[in-house]
């Protein structure tokens, strides 16, 4: 019974939904064509080195790969689950037990899942032979070696988009059924709700372990060249994740420091303030892209040009094998920097399509269609300014250190515009989406918007 | 000098077309202002269509509004929003408060929005005199529905609008936070001379009102003085009557 309500409140909900089948599909996609590299390396007269390099690539690059998607897969199926407070309340005090919920709640993550490994299939395969091809012209894997897609993507792809969004279902459905009626009636009124101490405990846990990476690449690492990459390389992603988990406390504590300049802003930036404080855990599914993107693109296109400069330096060309950290890195940088921009758009056209209601109540309360903008617009910089500070400090967690190992240095002696570059795309990105998002709901007259 | 001469709303000639069909043909009213006024008609009368073209909600087709003596215009959102947010106050069936602020700081938006001088003093007094000046500092949720909608009638009056449109504004509520609440909208009538023009389908709710308009088909279909809810109920079942003996 319940998974039939699942599947009516899929095809109803289209909107809130589509978050959240875009990470399973581009997450699916993304970790198939990795692990199809394994099914390609397996297969009988795959030379050894090419081999190695396909199990290198499939391993570190889909590995880091693996963690993004269940962090996207993750935050977009809470937040699907969670805009539905209300609903889940009303059906709650028609009579359905926790028990009950949950299943249609998994219910409907396990058909979100399936439905996007399945589509991932065909996308995945045309990535992982271009990943290929790309290999084979820069050399690095032997030309005749043919491309493969099997168990090992398959069962993959599945296991990280299917059970991870059902898992990532279940432990949402807890958080909310635990709740009592009234409780959850309440929340969906102001929806604030607290951060878990689970997720702090795991974001300093993050945070710890980057922080041991940096002081491992600037003692341990240091003098062994472009080897201090492997530790520093790492650094900005894990203190990136971490300032992600915990980007609802983080969020809390600027909004409360940027109080006075949003003050001058007047209405709007009365209302941008109260929004961020008051729709904090929605507002930071936005903010965890912004860090990811600015920290991990930040983070190791400097530590590659601090190198390449370095060996130009010494006086040194780049062997086979530092072409192909090279690669990976880039391929790194491109694959996670692509799926937080992604991560991005989609958050933020979600959490921005579910507040149709408010910006109409808003507007019967005499907000102009500026004004509501402006409030959206200054949210989206306050989340940009946010994202890009401690985007920046994650990526200066990689940068110093493996300067420092490589160079004698504390900071590199790199142009500041690739940094600029990163913070323009992450502003515009945010701002645009937001924006575009916001006037696309107002066009809807707020009397009838009011009723969604 | 009042060149409206004590007229709060005047609507002339109304006509409003959704596609091919009309909700609102050619109606025309003046209401004094100082009166409680309210609304009555089948459901697909208009009623909810005249509420949104009076109040500026929707642009009518045809025809002309004049709040106070000053006719409505502008033909865009941000217009039609400035004109309101002066003159107009609105009170809903489902409240429409802002989740994220105190019941202090709903009253006050208004006033903020507007530019208008954010008046804290007159914002808590008002809040007294509808019973909740122990409740400043909470948020909506917290509150019973009769306790919401309070709040949302003392928004309405915080920018002393020359009328306040209620919406079923006891559509949500029990019988007894139904009756303090129109209780309370007749007594900013009789005391401070507001006017007010509620939509509703209760033939008890129309009772508190000074008058009532019918409406059916879009068009008016008559008025009442003084309506008790037996006349009120009596004439609403015999609204098609009527006008199938026009016909």
């Amino acid at each position: 019974m319940m998974f039939g309500l699942a599947l009516r409140s899929l095809r109803h909900r289209t909107g809130a939904f589509a978050a959240a089948f875009c990470a399973t599909f581009l997450g699916g996609t993304l970790v198939m064509a990795f692990a199809s590299l394994l099914d390609t390396a397996v297969a009988d007269g795959v030379p050894a080195t090419s081999r190695e390099t396909l199990i290198t690539m499939a391993g570190v690059v889909g590995g880091w790969g693996l963690i993004m998607v269940a962090f996207s897969v993750t935050s977009t199926l809470s937040l699907a689950v969670r805009q539905r407070t209300d609903e889940i309340a009303l059906l709650k005090s028609a009579g359905a037990t926790p028990a009950q919920i949950r299943r249609m709640i998994v219910g409907e993550a396990a058909a979100l899942g399936l439905a996007g490994t399945l589509a991932a299939i065909i996308p995945a395969l045309l990535g992982g032979r271009l990943l290929l091809d790309l290999l084979i012209d820069t050399g690095q894997v032997a030309p005749g070696v043919q491309y493969a897609f099997g168990p090992f993507a398959l069962t993959t792809g599945a296991a990280v988009t299917f059970a991870g969004s059902t898992f990532a279902a279940l432990l949402t459905a807890r958080r909310t059924t635990r709740m009592r009626v009234t409780e959850t009636l309440l929340e969906a009124g102001t929806r604030s709700g607290r951060t878990s101490r689970k997720r702090v405990v795991f974001g300093l846990l993050f945070l710890l372990l980057g922080a041991d990476l940096a002081v491992v690449t600037a003692t341990v690492m240091r003098g062994e060249g472009s080897d201090a990459m492997q530790t520093a390389g790492q650094t900005s992603i894990w203190v990136a994740v971490g300032f992600a988990l915990l980007s609802p406390v983080l969020l809390r504590a600027s909004a409360r420091l940027l109080a006075v300049p949003l003050a001058v802003a007047g209405a709007a930036g009365y209302l941008a303030r109260h929004n961020l404080s008051g729709r904090t855990q929605q507002l930071s599914g936005a903010l965890m892209p912004i860090i990811l993107f600015t920290g991990i693109a930040t983070g190791t296109l400097y530590m590659q040009r601090v190198d390449d400069a370095a060996l130009a330096a010494e006086g040194l060309r780049a062997s086979v094998e530092q072409d192909n950290i090279k690669t990976l890195n880039f391929v790194v940088v491109g694959m996670l920097v692509l799926f937080a921009a992604i991560m991005l758009i989609n958050t933020l056209i979600a959490t921005t399509m579910d507040r149709r209601g408010e910006f109409a109540r808003q507007r019967l309360t005499g907000a102009t269609p500026r004004q509501v903008l402006t409030v959206t617009g200054l949210e989206a910089a306050v989340l940009t300014v946010v994202g890009v500070v401690f985007g920046t400090v994650a990526a200066l967690c990689t940068i110093v250190p493996f300067t420092f190992a490589r160079t004698g240095d504390p900071l590199p002696d790199e142009t500041p515009a690739v940094y600029a570059g990163v913070v323009a795309v992450a502003a515009v990105l945010a701002l645009a989406t937001s924006l575009a998002t916001t006037r696309r709901a107002l066009r809807t007259p707020a009397v009838e918007a009011v009723a969604v | 000098m009042t060149p409206h001469n004590g007229e709060a709303l005047r609507l002339v000639a109304v006509r409003k077309e959704y596609g091919t069909v009309t909700a609102l043909d050619g109606v025309s009213l003046s209401l004094p202002t100082g009166t409680f006024t309210a609304v009555m008609g089948p459901s697909g009368s208009g009623k909810s269509t005249l509420l949104h073209c009076a109040a500026g909600l929707d642009r009518p087709t045809e025809g002309r509004v004049f709040v106070a003596g000053t006719e409505m215009t502008g033909d865009d959102e941000t217009a039609l929003t400035k004109f309101r947010r002066r003159r107009i106050g609105f009170v809903f069936q489902r409240f429409n408060l802002m989740p994220t602020l105190t019941v202090l700081q709903n009253v006050l938006l208004p006033r903020r929005l507007a530019g208008m001088p954010v008046d804290k003093a007159r914002a808590v007094a008002t809040l007294r005199r509808v019973g909740l000046g122990d409740r400043l500092n909470h948020r909506p949720a917290e509150l019973s529905g009769g306790q919401q909608q309070r709040v949302a009638i003392a928004r309405a009056l915080v920018t002393e609008p020359q009328v306040v449109f209620a919406d079923e504004p006891t559509g949500a509520l029990d019988t007894r936070s139904a009756r303090e609440v129109l209780a309370l909208l007749r007594e900013t009538v009789r005391r401070d001379g507001q006017t007010i023009v509620m939509v509703t389908h209760d033939p008890v709710a129309a009772a508190h009102a000074d008058s009532v308009i019918f409406l059916a088909d879009g068009r008016l279909a008559g008025s009442m003085l003084a309506p008790s809810p037996e006349a009120v109920a009596e004439r609403l079942a015999h609204l098609g009557d009527d006008l199938r003996v026009g016909v």
